[in-house]
C-alpha cells in the first residue's frame, strides 16, 4: 500500500507489506497496533453483518452488503460487485464508511455499493489522546475545508509537524529515532480523522518516517530535531515550491498569443501558470469551468481578474463545456495524484473535461509535481473517493431521507488515454511514464 | 377576408400565443404543443375556405407566425456578451420545436383526411410501409378507419361557385376530429411512452438520468411499479425548471437545478434515488447500467437537442459502453438538421444563475455562458422510446417521413 498510515489495517489482499525483519521497532509496533485495530474492526463488522442478515431487511441490502463483508474477512470476493483494483481500497475505505454509519446511528445509506465512500465528516470530532494543539487546529482547518488542495494540505501538515517536532521531548530510556514516530502516529491519525489523507501527505509522511528512523542516535536531541525540521523545509522547497516554478516555466511555453486556455475548478499550480503567462505579456483568454459541490472556479476567477490588466475570462458551469470546447486551444488542469497506470486522480469533473477535449483534439495538459505520484493503480474513481461535507450542499437542495441520498463525490479519475501530457518538474511526459521517473518513486531524495 | 371579424379573432389568439412563447411563458415541449393545438383548433373552426389549399395556407401562416415569434439565440438579450460565440449559420434557432411540429402534424392529418374524403374508399396511404405502425402493432392508434367511412359518404365539392362554404362545411367535422386525435395523443403521450418501461429497466439496475424531464419522470415511475431499481440523478446546473406555472401564466416558480426537483419527485414515489452534482457523472458511470435521457427535440438525423449536460453524460456513457436511451414523445420529432454542431440550439439562459450578482465584482469582468441545450449526435444514442414504439436513431428519418409531409418541412 502506498500510504501505510492511511489505509489502516492491512487487508489480507495487500501483499506489499515489508517483511517484519526489515522494519524498525517503531514500525513493527505500529503494525501490531494496526493489526489489533483491524481485528477489532473485523469483529465489529462481522457482528454488524450478522445482525443485518438476521434482521434481513430486504434481499437487496443483504446482497450488496455481502461483498463488503467478504473483503473484510478476506474470503474470496464476489466477482460481480466490484472491479478488481478497487477491491484493495474498498477494504480500507469501507471500514471508514461503516465506522461513519456506526457513529451516525442506524441510518441506512441507501445502496450498499456507495457505502464505502464514507460519510462526510462532521467538524467537531473528538480529540483522542495526546494531540498537539497545532494538529488540532490543522484538523479543524482540514475538516472545514479552510485548507484545501493537495499542495496546501501537504505544506500545512509539514509546517505543523515542524512545530510538533520542536515541542517534542524524547522520554527517558528511549531514542528520538525510535520514539518520535510513535508520537507522530496519533497526530497523523487525528488529521486523517478530520479528512481522509491526500496522496501528497502520505508521500511526505513516508519520507519523514524514513528520515526519522535514519537519524543518528548519538546526535543531541535539539540537533536531531533541527536536522529534521531542515529536512522538512527542504522537502517543501524542493518537491513543491521549486518544482512549481519549473513547471510554470515549462507550461508557460505552451501558451501562445491568441490561445484560449480552458481550466476546470481551481488548481493552485494552474493559477500560478496563468498569472505567469500573463506577466510575460502573452495575450490569451481563459475559460474557467466549474461545478458544484465546491465551486472553486470562482476563487480562480477572482485571482485572474484582479491582475492588471485583467485576464479576459469566461466562466461557465460544467454542462456548458460542449458549447465551449470548440474555442479552446489547450486544457490545463491540476491533479490530486498520479497513479502507476497513468490515470490522474483529480477534482470531480476533470475527467469529463479531458474526455471531451480529447474528442475535439484539444491537448490536455495535467500540471502535477512528481511528489504527487502514488504507487498504485487506479481504474476508476469508484473504489476510492471522498464525499464533500454537508455544508457544501446549498440550502435549497433536497434533504436526504429514506429514499433519497445526496452524494457529492470530490474526485474522479481521468484515464491516461485522455491526457496528452503531464507537466512535471522533470519535463513534459506522457502520463504512463511517470513510474519510470526515479525521483517520483522517492528513490532519491533531492 | 382579413376584415372578417372571425379572422381578427384568429389573429388575436395567434398573437397571444406568439407573445407568450416569446416571453418564455410557455415552457416545455408538450405544453407548447398543446397550446399550439388549441390555437389551431380555433383557427380551423373559424377559417373560411373553399378548397384544401386555402386551408393549408391559413394554417401554414399561423405556424410561421408562431415559429418566428420564438426567442432566437441571436436576438437573445440575456447573455452579457456572446459576440465571440456567434459564427456559423444555424438552421435551428427556435426554442420550442414542438410548435412547428404540431403544425406540421395537423397539416399532415388534414391532407390525409382530405385524400380519404375525396378518394372515397381508398385506404390510408400504404400502411404496410410504416415502421411506426409495424413496431406499435396492437397499440390502439386512433380509430382512423372507422371515421373514414363516415367521411366518405358525403361527396365533396371544391371551389363550388354557388356555395363556397360547402367544402368547408363538409370537411370541418372530420378535420376537428383529426385535430382531436392529435390532442388525445398529446394527452396520453406519457402513458404510452411509459407503457413498456418495465421491459427497459431490469431489477437492481442503476439508472442515470439528468435534470428534470416529465417524460423520463413518468417512465421511471412506471417502471418502479414492476422493478426495484436505483436512480442516480445529476442535478444539471443551472437548468431551469418551471414548475407550477399553470395558474395565471405569470406565477412561475423555477429552480436552478432541475435534477433536485426530479430527485424529490422520484424518491417520493418510492424509488431509491441518489442526487449527485454534474461533476461526478464520469466517476459514477462505471456502475451505471443505463443512461435514460429526455429530449428537447429529435432531429432528422437521429440526433437530438437535450438539456445541457446531456452530451457530457452521453459521451461518458460511451466511454464505459453504457447504453443511452432517450424517452420522448413523437411530437418532438423535428424535420431539421443540425449540420453545424456548434452550440446546441443557440439558445442561452440567464447568466445570473451561473454567476449571481452577489459576486458583483466579478460580473462585469467576466463573460458568462449558459446554454440551454446540447446537441447530442446520433452515434452517442442507442434507442428512442416514443409513444409510437422504440426506434434506433437510424430509423428516425423514416418516422419523420411518415409523420409529416415533405412540403411542410419549411413552414
Amino acid at each position: 500500500m502506498s500510504e501505510p498510515s492511511k489505509d489502516g489495517p492491512p487487508t489480507p489482499l495487500s501483499s506489499s507489506q515489508p517483511s517484519q525483519k526489515s522494519m524498525t521497532k517503531a514500525e513493527r509496533r505500529e503494525l501490531q497496533e494496526r493489526q489489533r485495530a483491524a481485528k477489532a474492526a473485523q469483529k465489529q463488522q462481522q457482528g454488524q453483518g450478522q445482525g443485518q442478515a438476521s434482521s434481513s431487511a430486504s434481499s437487496r441490502s443483504k446482497a450488496q452488503g455481502a461483498p463488503q463483508k467478504k473483503s473484510e474477512s478476506g474470503r474470496p470476493r464476489a466477482s460481480s460487485s466490484a472491479a478488481p483494483t478497487s477491491s484493495r481500497d474498498v477494504g480500507g475505505a469501507a471500514r471508514d464508511g461503516s465506522g461513519g454509519i456506526d457513529s451516525e446511528g442506524p441510518k441506512t445509506r441507501g445502496l450498499r455499493i456507495f457505502s464505502h465512500f464514507g460519510l462526510p465528516k462532521t467538524s467537531g470530532h473528538q480529540v483522542k489522546g495526546d494531540i498537539h494543539p497545532a494538529i488540532i487546529r490543522l484538523g479543524l482547518q482540514f475538516s472545514e475545508f479552510k485548507i484545501c488542495g493537495a499542495n496546501a494540505r501537504c505544506i500545512a501538515m509539514l509546517t505543523a509537524f515542524k512545530t510538533v517536532i520542536q515541542d517534542y521531548t524524547t522520554p527517558a530510556h528511549n531514542t528520538l529515532s525510535r520514539h518520535l514516530m510513535t508520537y507522530l502516529s496519533p497526530q497523523i491519525s487525528h488529521l486523517v480523522a478530520a479528512r481522509p489523507m491526500s496522496v501528497t501527505m502520505g508521500n511526505a509522511i513516508r519520507q519523514l518516517k524514513l528520515e526519522i528512523s535514519g537519524s543518528d542516535i548519538d546526535l543531541p536531541e535539539q540537533d536531531a530535531k533541527d536536522a529534521l525540521c531542515h529536512i522538512i523545509d527542504n522537502y517543501i522547497r524542493d518537491r513543491i515550491i521549486i518544482a512549481d516554478e519549473v513547471i510554470e516555466d515549462l507550461a508557460v511555453k505552451k501558451i501562445k498569443d491568441g490561445d484560449v486556455v480552458m481550466t476546470y475548478a481551481r488548481s493552485s499550480l494552474v493559477e500560478k501558470i496563468l498569472i505567469r503567462a500573463h506577466a510575460l505579456n502573452k495575450r490569451f483568454s481563459v475559460i474557467v469551468l466549474d461545478s458544484r459541490p465546491l465551486l472553486e472556479g470562482k476563487t480562480l476567477l477572482r485571482t485572474l481578474t484582479s491582475t492588471t490588466p485583467p485576464i479576459s475570462c469566461t466562466y461557465a458551469l460544467l454542462p456548458a463545456l460542449p458549447s465551449l470546447i470548440k474555442e479552446v486551444s489547450v486544457v490545463l488542469v491540476g491533479a490530486h495524484s498520479l497513479h502507476t497506470n497513468g490515470s490522474v486522480y483529480s477534482r470531480a469533473g476533470t475527467a469529463m473535461v479531458a474526455m471531451l477535449a480529447k474528442e475535439h483534439s484539444v491537448p490536455v495538459m495535467v500540471c502535477c509535481e512528481t511528489y504527487k505520484f502514488s504507487e498504485s493503480i487506479m481504474l476508476d474513481a469508484f473504489g476510492k473517493n471522498e464525499l464533500a461535507p454537508l455544508k457544501f450542499s446549498p440550502p435549497e437542495a433536497p434533504k436526504p431521507h429514506s429514499n433519497l441520498e445526496v452524494l457529492d463525490p470530490l474526485y474522479d479519475s481521468t484515464p491516461p488515454t485522455c491526457i496528452t501530457a503531464v507537466v512535471t518538474e522533470v519535463g513534459l511526459i506522457p502520463p504512463t511514464s511517470i513510474s519510470s521517473i526515479p525521483l517520483a518513486l522517492g528513490k532519491t531524495s533531492l | 377576408m382579413a376584415s372578417d371579424p372571425q379572422m381578427l379573432a384568429n389573429q388575436r389568439i395567434v398573437e397571444d400565443l406568439a407573445s407568450r412563447l416569446r416571453r418564455r411563458q410557455v415552457v416545455g415541449s408538450r405544453q407548447a404543443a398543446l397550446e399550439t393545438l388549441l390555437v389551431l383548433r380555433q383557427v380551423v373552426s373559424r377559417a373560411r375556405f373553399s378548397n384544401v389549399d386555402q386551408l393549408v395556407d391559413v394554417i401554414r401562416s399561423v405556424g410561421r407566425r408562431l415559429v418566428d415569434a420564438q426567442p432566437k439565440g441571436r436576438a437573445h438579450s440575456f447573455l452579457y456578451e456572446y459576440a465571440d460565440f456567434n459564427h456559423g449559420s444555424f438552421i435551428t434557432g427556435t426554442s420550442e420545436h414542438s410548435v412547428g411540429n404540431t403544425v406540421r402534424k395537423v397539416l399532415h392529418h388534414i391532407r390525409e383526411e382530405y385524400h380519404t374524403a375525396t378518394e372515397g374508399s381508398t385506404p390510408a396511404p400504404a400502411p404496410t410501409f410504416s415502421i411506426a405502425k409495424f413496431v406499435s402493432q396492437g397499440q390502439p392508434r386512433k380509430q382512423q378507419t372507422v371515421q373514414k367511412n363516415d367521411a366518405a359518404k358525403v361527396p365533396l365539392k371544391e371551389n363550388d361557385p354557388d356555395d363556397p362554404d360547402s367544402f368547408a362545411r363538409t370537411l370541418k367535422p372530420v378535420l376537428m376530429e383529426a385535430i382531436q386525435d392529435v390532442f388525445d395523443e398529446l394527452e396520453t403521450v406519457y402513458d404510452n411512452i411509459s407503457k413498456n418501461a418495465k421491459d427497459h429497466i431490469h431489477s437492481d439496475e442503476i439508472i442515470l438520468t439528468l435534470g428534470k424531464s416529465k417524460t423520463v419522470e413518468s417512465f421511471l415511475k412506471a417502471a418502479a411499479h414492476h422493478r426495484n431499481y436505483t436512480v442516480i440523478v445529476a442535478e444539471t446546473a443551472p437548468s431551469f425548471v418551471f414548475s407550477s406555472f399553470h395558474d395565471h401564466g405569470l406565477t412561475r416558480h423555477f429552480t436552478r437545478y432541475g435534477g433536485r426537483e426530479m430527485a424529490k419527485s422520484l424518491s417520493s414515489a418510492g424509488i431509491s434515488t441518489f442526487l449527485v452534482p454534474d461533476s461526478s457523472i464520469y466517476a459514477l458511470m462505471s456502475r451505471v447500467n443505463k443512461v435514460i435521457l429526455g429530449a428537447h427535440a429529435i432531429l432528422a438525423n437521429g440526433g437530438m437537442f437535450a438539456t445541457s449536460g446531456a452530451l457530457l453524460a452521453a459521451t461518458a456513457a460511451r466511454a464505459y459502453s453504457t447504453p443511452v436511451v432517450v424517452c420522448a414523445g413523437q411530437f418532438k420529432l423535428t424535420p431539421l438538421w443540425n449540420l453545424y454542431h456548434e452550440y446546441g440550439a443557440l439558445d442561452f439562459g440567464d447568466p445570473s444563475s451561473v454567476l449571481g450578482f452577489e459576486e458583483g465584482d466579478l460580473v462585469d469582468k467576466v463573460d458568462v455562458v449558459n446554454p440551454y441545450y446540447d446537441y447530442v449526435q446520433p452515434e452517442l444514442l442507442d434507442a428512442f422510446i416514443t409513444n409510437y414504439g422504440d426506434h434506433p436513431p437510424s430509423s428516425i428519418y423514416r418516422l419523420l417521413k411518415e409523420t409529416y409531409d415533405d412540403e411542410d418541412n419549411e413552414l
